[in-house]
This record gives structure tokens, sequence and C-alpha cells, in this order.
């Protein structure tokens, strides 16, 4: 008898399986985390770290890498959905805002910046470094400010904040990888034209996005569900193109994201929830994220990778209690916005991911300080910010009435 | 302990105003009173600006102003500065009787221990109580006169209805009425009219008998469409939506003031019970079909449309209305009527033009704003 149709042993573990394997398994890790009153992120990314060592065990490191597509998915959401929320408009209203973010990234960027110095490392790699410390995690952000209901003015700020952020640190990074071509001495004209290809490429990417969303939207019904699927074809598209024109998806998506804010135009394109997609994705990306994590890297890292970590939760510190009192904040919300600004995960990965792709000194020398000082924060991250959301009072208050409360007049 | 009736200048008049806080992105009810008022209060503007039930909420109280002019400049002026000191938060604000697609479960209570205690007694209606008002204060020199005029004016409550009317949509939908908001304000078991009660003794009586069962503590307890107000000396219309602009709730203001004028003038015997027969009648026609609702005069036993009982009343008080100084308030009224044009029918006409309630609210905020 012929036994073809029996499947052969081992399985393969393919795409499908791997992302619902992956799916499940986060989503039982987070539920175990709300069990210990963790944000679920923490367990997603604890699944992660186990199911890292535990693939590559299985040899299945490959597809893990390849799994980055849905990573970049996950991330290119994100950034639009973090684009949407930043509010040029209200930056010129309020200046300590935009200050604030500034002032902040600055200090960060000069304390990690000169603490690594401290450490003996090279300059440019330092600097690198020190700007993908200004980074604050959108995904954790979003994805806690979701789970808490949290809303208000920290809530708010930090979101406008991070996306300002992301995009200093790319705008440094850009040009410091410029810098890294001169260094290198390969292509004095390269060093000009590649950060500004970079730069200008991905705002123009994300306007024809954007533009293009207008023009689908008039032509079909003003309907949620409708503008929903509109979008969220529009993101996943958005995420290829900048893949194929070798733009980063960081900035592309956040520019899409910010030319879609329908404050100037004439509201054609409806501001949908994409939570629901989200949270799919978002799942997957912090278990891929947890996965790809090298966790011996966490004790490479050592000291300078500790110095950094603190360096950084000192430079955030400081920028934000100088600048937003004179907003008119609360000392609660001041700390509040500042720890919700600590969270340092997927972009600062996708950074490094990038920079050592073009520029192996840097992995080499810097790696695993970063990876290390990621490693602490994917866990201390999300605690951060759930936290100070909750001293800010933005998170949903938990209602504890008593019954005999109810009959009291 | 009776309740002493604070005796105020005659025909003084104030409003309390009711806003929406929303955010910028979808317009949709924000956390920002706590932000918001603490601001305001460095400003030194007339009146007061204060915290109402959940945090979506904020509530201009006027001063007590003489003349309709006067009330109208300082609207616009307190206006301004909240419009001024939201943009700062990147907040928004806006008139209208409800918020269009707001979910009330996600509401939260503002917390002073008031609204703790009126969250914990009433569950949900709590909440629910997230809805928009105007309510209009009238000086008078007695308690006898706050409980005539709260009975007289009680057949002119479908007008003010009418008049005010902005909350067609309630959480995401079509209600068919003009006003959706007086649902709220009914579910409350001590909501309705004042009963009938021909002085202010008597309505100590009533008052002492209520307090002795441990049913009320103070007159704040009594959610009536109108009340006497002994710690003001003033009578107070609670029945309107919160107009989409400070001038409508001006000339609305101005409309109950020059009414009382007219009532004080003109002394009204006529038993109440019959008209409080009808109330609640007259009362959900001009919630539900606003200008075209029909009245029964249980007086004249005849029905009446809303719009034609409006525009005779309009002409009755036209002498008190000169020597008050509102003939260019009522003349706008008298014009509101004519059109048809309400805050109702302008919602709903945004909403034909751009089938997105996140808009109606975008809109309706920019009208506030500005007129």
């Amino acid at each position: 008898m012929n036994a073809s149709f029996l499947p052969s042993l081992p399985f393969h573990l393919s795409f499908a399986l791997l992302f619902g394997v992956l799916l499940v398994a986060g989503m039982l890790g987070g539920e175990l985390a709300r069990y210990f009153r963790v944000p679920r992120i923490v367990g997603y990314v604890l699944v992660g770290f186990i199911f890292g060592p535990l693939a590559s065990a299985m040899g299945l490191a490959l597809l893990i890498d390849e799994a980055r597509i849905f990573v970049e998915l996950a991330l290119g959401l994100v950034l639009f959905d973090l684009g949407r929320r930043m509010d040029v408009k209200w930056m010129r209203r309020d200046w300590t805002l935009a200050v604030t973010g500034m002032v902040q990234s600055a200090i960060t960027f000069a304390a990690v910046f000169y603490t690594l110095l401290a450490f003996d490392l090279p300059t440019i790699q330092a600097g690198i470094a020190a700007a993908i410390a200004m980074t604050t995690s959108p995904a954790v952000l979003l994805l806690i400010v979701h789970d808490t209901h949290a809303e208000g003015q920290v809530t708010e700020r930090a979101l406008n904040i991070a996306a300002l952020n992301g995009l200093l640190a790319s705008i440094i990074v850009t040009i410091l990888l410029g810098s890294t071509h001169y260094v290198a001495r390969t292509d004095i004209e390269a060093a000009i034209l590649h950060p500004l290809y970079l730069f200008g490429g991905s705002l123009l990417l994300g306007a024809a996005m954007a533009w293009s969303g207008r023009v689908i939207a008039r032509a079909v019904e003003r309907d949620r569900e409708v503008h929903f699927t509109l979008v969220a074809g529009l993101v996943v598209a958005g995420v290829g193109l900048a893949q194929e024109l070798k733009l980063p998806v960081i900035l592309a998506l956040l520019a899409f994201g910010l030319f879609s804010r329908n404050d100037e135009r004439g509201y054609e394109l409806l501001n949908v929830n994409l939570a629901p997609v989200g949270r799919l994705l978002y799942i997957v990306l912090f278990v891929i994220t947890g996965a790809s994590m090298p966790l011996p890297m966490l004790f490479a890292g050592g000291a300078a990778a500790i110095a950094y970590v603190l360096a950084r939760f000192a430079g955030i510190m400081a920028g934000v209690l100088m600048v937003a009192p004179l907003g008119g904040l609360r000392l609660k919300q001041t700390v509040g916005l500042g720890l919700a600004l600590l969270p340092m995960s997927s972009i600062a990965l996708l950074l490094q991911h990038d920079i050592a792709r073009l520029y192996p000194a840097f992995e080499r020398d810097l790696s695993a300080v970063v990876l290390g000082a990621v490693i602490v924060m994917e866990v201390v991250g999300p605690l951060a910010v759930q936290w100070g959301l909750k001293l800010a009072g933005e998170t949903v208050p938990e209602e504890t009435e008593a019954p005999e409360a109810q009959r009291a007049a | 302990m009776p309740l002493e009736f604070a005796r105020s200048e005659l025909l003084t008049f104030g409003v309390e105003l009711e806003l929406m806080v929303l955010n910028t992105r979808d317009y949709n009810l924000a956390r920002g009173a706590a932000d918001i008022l603490p601001r305001l209060a460095k400003l030194g503007l007339p009146g007061e600006v204060k915290p109402e039930i959940t945090e979506s909420m904020i509530e201009i109280n006027s001063a007590v102003n003489k003349s309709y002019d006067g009330l109208r400049r300082e609207l616009a002026q307190v206006r301004d500065a909240i419009v001024a000191t939201a943009e700062r938060l990147n907040l928004a604000v806006a008139g209208g009787g409800s918020h269009p697609f707001h979910r009330w479960h996600e509401r939260r209570i503002y917390p002073t221990e008031r609204f703790k205690r009126v969250s914990a007694l009433y569950g949900y209606l709590a909440k629910q109580f997230t809805v928009f008002g105007q309510h209009i204060h009238v000086g008078v020199t007695s308690g006898d006169d706050a409980v005539y005029l709260t009975h007289r004016l009680a057949p002119y409550i479908p007008h003010f209805i009418a008049l005010s009317a902005s909350s067609p949509f309630y959480q995401g939908e079509e209600t068919s009425f003009e006003t959706s908001r007086l649902h709220a304000v009914s579910a409350f078991p001590l909501s309705g009219h004042m009963p009938a009660v021909d002085s202010w003794d008597e309505f100590n009586g009533f008052f002492d008998e209520m307090q002795g069962y441990g049913i009320v503590e103070s007159m704040k307890d009594f959610y009536w469409d109108i009340r006497p107000k002994p710690e003001y000396g003033t009578i107070e219309v609670r029945i309107c939506d919160t107009p989409l602009t400070v001038e409508r709730a001006a000339q609305i203001a101005a409309y109950v003031q020059t009414l009382c004028a007219h009532l004080l003038r003109v002394r009204r015997t006529e038993p109440v019970a019959p008209m409080y027969r009808v109330y609640g009648y007259n009362r959900f026609q001009a919630c539900r079909f606003g200008f075209d609702g029909n009245l029964v005069d249980p007086y004249t036993r005849g029905p009446n449309r809303l719009r034609e009982d409006l525009l005779a009343a309009l002409t009755r008080i036209a002498p008190d209305a000169e020597a008050m100084g509102t003939r260019e308030a009522l003349a706008a009224l008298d014009k509101l009527a004519k059109t048809e044009m309400n805050d109702t029918k302008w919602l709903r006409e945004r909403y034909a033009e751009t089938k997105s309630l996140n808009d109606v609210v975008r809109m309706q905020s920019e009208r506030w704003c500005t007129e």
C-alpha cells in the first residue's frame, strides 16, 4: 500500500502554523501576566524569551528570522497609528509639548553619549547608540494605553512625544549612518545622498500613501468597515513598498500616519480604530521580539548596558521634569509622563538591526550594550508605563463599590 | 428647619451651561475637566466654571446679570477663555444636549465626594447622566413668588424644549426625538415637577415631610424641570438642552426672564391642577416633535400647535420685552420658530451631509467656538 497520503515526520513548521502557535502561546503568556497584575506585554515577551532558545534548539531559527515580515507589518501599523496621534497643531499651540520632547531627547542623547564615551567606546558608535536611546517604544505605549483605557493629558503627550522622539532619532541615525560612509571612505556622495534618499523618500512615500487613501476614500461609501479595510490594506502595502524601495519602514509609516491626520484636508478618510487587527499583530510582534533577543547579551553588555539604562532613565526624567511643568502639568502627571516615555523595544531593535547590517563595526562594539539594555527594558518598560499612567490618574479606576455604599443616600 | 428663601434682586438672571469636553482626534468625549478647570481658575473670569458628574463635562455658571446684553457679552467672554484653555490641552468643547455617539459606560465619575455618592446611589444612571443642559435662574424677592412662578412657567416648558433642542442623536443612533437628553433626566426618582403647593410655607411643609422620610437632604435632590432655589433667591428652569451657541443660550434665558416679568405683572389665578394633568403629554410632544408638537391647553380645552402657541406668547410679552431690553433676543426666537431652524435640525442636516457623527461633533464644536 502506498502511504504517501500520510504526513511525513518531522513536521515542517510552516508560516501558518508558526503564526498560529505564536499567537496562542503569546495570548496564554499575556493572560498569565494579567493574573500577576503585570501588563500583558511582559507575558508576550517572556513567552518569546522561552520560545527563542527552544526554536533554535529545534533548528527553527531561520524561520523566526523570516517571520520578521510579521514584525515589520506590526511595526508599520504601530507607527501609522502613532503618526495619526501626532498633532503638529497642538505643538504649535502649546510650545511646552514639543520642547519637552526635544529637551528630553537632547539630555538623554547627551547623558547616554558621554556615559558610553566614558566606557571607551568609539564616538560614532556611541552617537548611534545614544540616538537609539532617545526612542520610546510606541508599541508598548499604545498597547498599554489600549489595555488600561488610559486617557488624558499624560497619555496624549506621551504619544506625541514618542512620535517626535522617533522622528528625531531616525533623523540622527540616518545622518550618522551617512557619516559612516564618510568614515569608511567608501563614497563621499553616498554620505550625503543616502541619508537624503532615506529621509526624503520616506516622506514622499508617506505622503503618496495618504494621498491615495484620500482618493480611494472619496470614491467609496463613508462607512467604518469599508474605511477600515482601506486603511489596513494601505498600511500593509506601505510596509511592502518601503521594503521594496529600501526605505526605513519606521519613517515611512510614521509619515503616512501623520499625513493622513484629518487636520488640514477635507476629512475624507475616517479615523478608524485599528485595534482589532492590531491586537493579533502586536502579540506576534512581542513574542518574536522576545524570541529574537539573544538572552546571553544581557550579560555580555555588562556594566556598560546597565550604565546605558541608567543614563537613559536619568536623561528622560531630567528633561521631562525641567520642561513639562511649564505646560501646567502637576508633579504626578510630570513623573507619569517621564515613566510613560521609558519603554524601549522594537524600534530600538529595528534601528539596531538596520545599522548592524549596514555597518558591521557597530555590531561588534555596541550591539551587546544596546541589546542588553533592550532586554532589560522589555520587562521594565511596560511596568513603568502602566505605573506612570496610573500615577497620573489616567487609567480606568478599579471600581470597587462596596454593597453598603449603594444604599447610602 | 424651614428653608430660608434668600431675597435677590427682582428679575436679575443668570445661566448654567453644561458643556462637552472632547478630544480633537475623533471628537469623542474626553477626560479633561480636571485639567481645564485649574487653568481657568487663574484667569479671574466672571462667574465660575465647575466640574459636573463625569470627567468629560464642565459647567459655566454665569455671574448675576441684569440685562440680556450683559449676559450675552459675559458668556462670549467666558466661552473664549474656555476655548483658548482647552486648545492648549488639545481638547475641544461644544454645546449640544447629548454627545451623539459616546458610550455611557466609558465615562468616569468626577472624583468629588458628592459625585461619588450620587454614583454609588444611582448606579449606571449617574454615568448615563452625561448629558448637557442649560439651567436658567431668575431672581425673585420672596418664596411665595418663587412658588407662583414655578407653577406658572410650567405651561411654557414645551417652548423651552423646542427652542433649545439639540440632542437628536444618542449613543450613536438617530432617536427621532428633537431632544433625547430629557430621558436621562426622567429616569431619576425625584424628577418631574413641583407638587401643587400654593405658598412658600406650604412648600416648606412638603420639604420637611420629604426630609423626614429621609428621601431628600437638600433642594439639590429634586431633579424637577423647574424648581425654587432658596439659597440663591431664584427660580431655576432646568429643562433646556445646552444650545449649540452662547447666543442662543442668552436668547432663551432672555425669554425666560421676560416671561417672569410678564407673569409677575399679569398675575394668573387659574387652578394649577388641570395644567399638571396635561404636563407630561405636552412635554413629550415637544421632545418628540418640537415646533410641530400638539399642545393641550386645559383652560381653553383646545389643541394648539406648539409653534403658534410660542409665537402667540412672544407677541403677548412684547411690552415686557420692551421694558426688559430683550426685544432683540425675542425677535431672534420668533424667527427661529418661523423658520424652524433649531439646533436639532442643524445637527440632522450636518449628518445628512457628512454621514459621520464624528464630523457632526467637530462641526458643532467649531460652531460653539465662533458664534
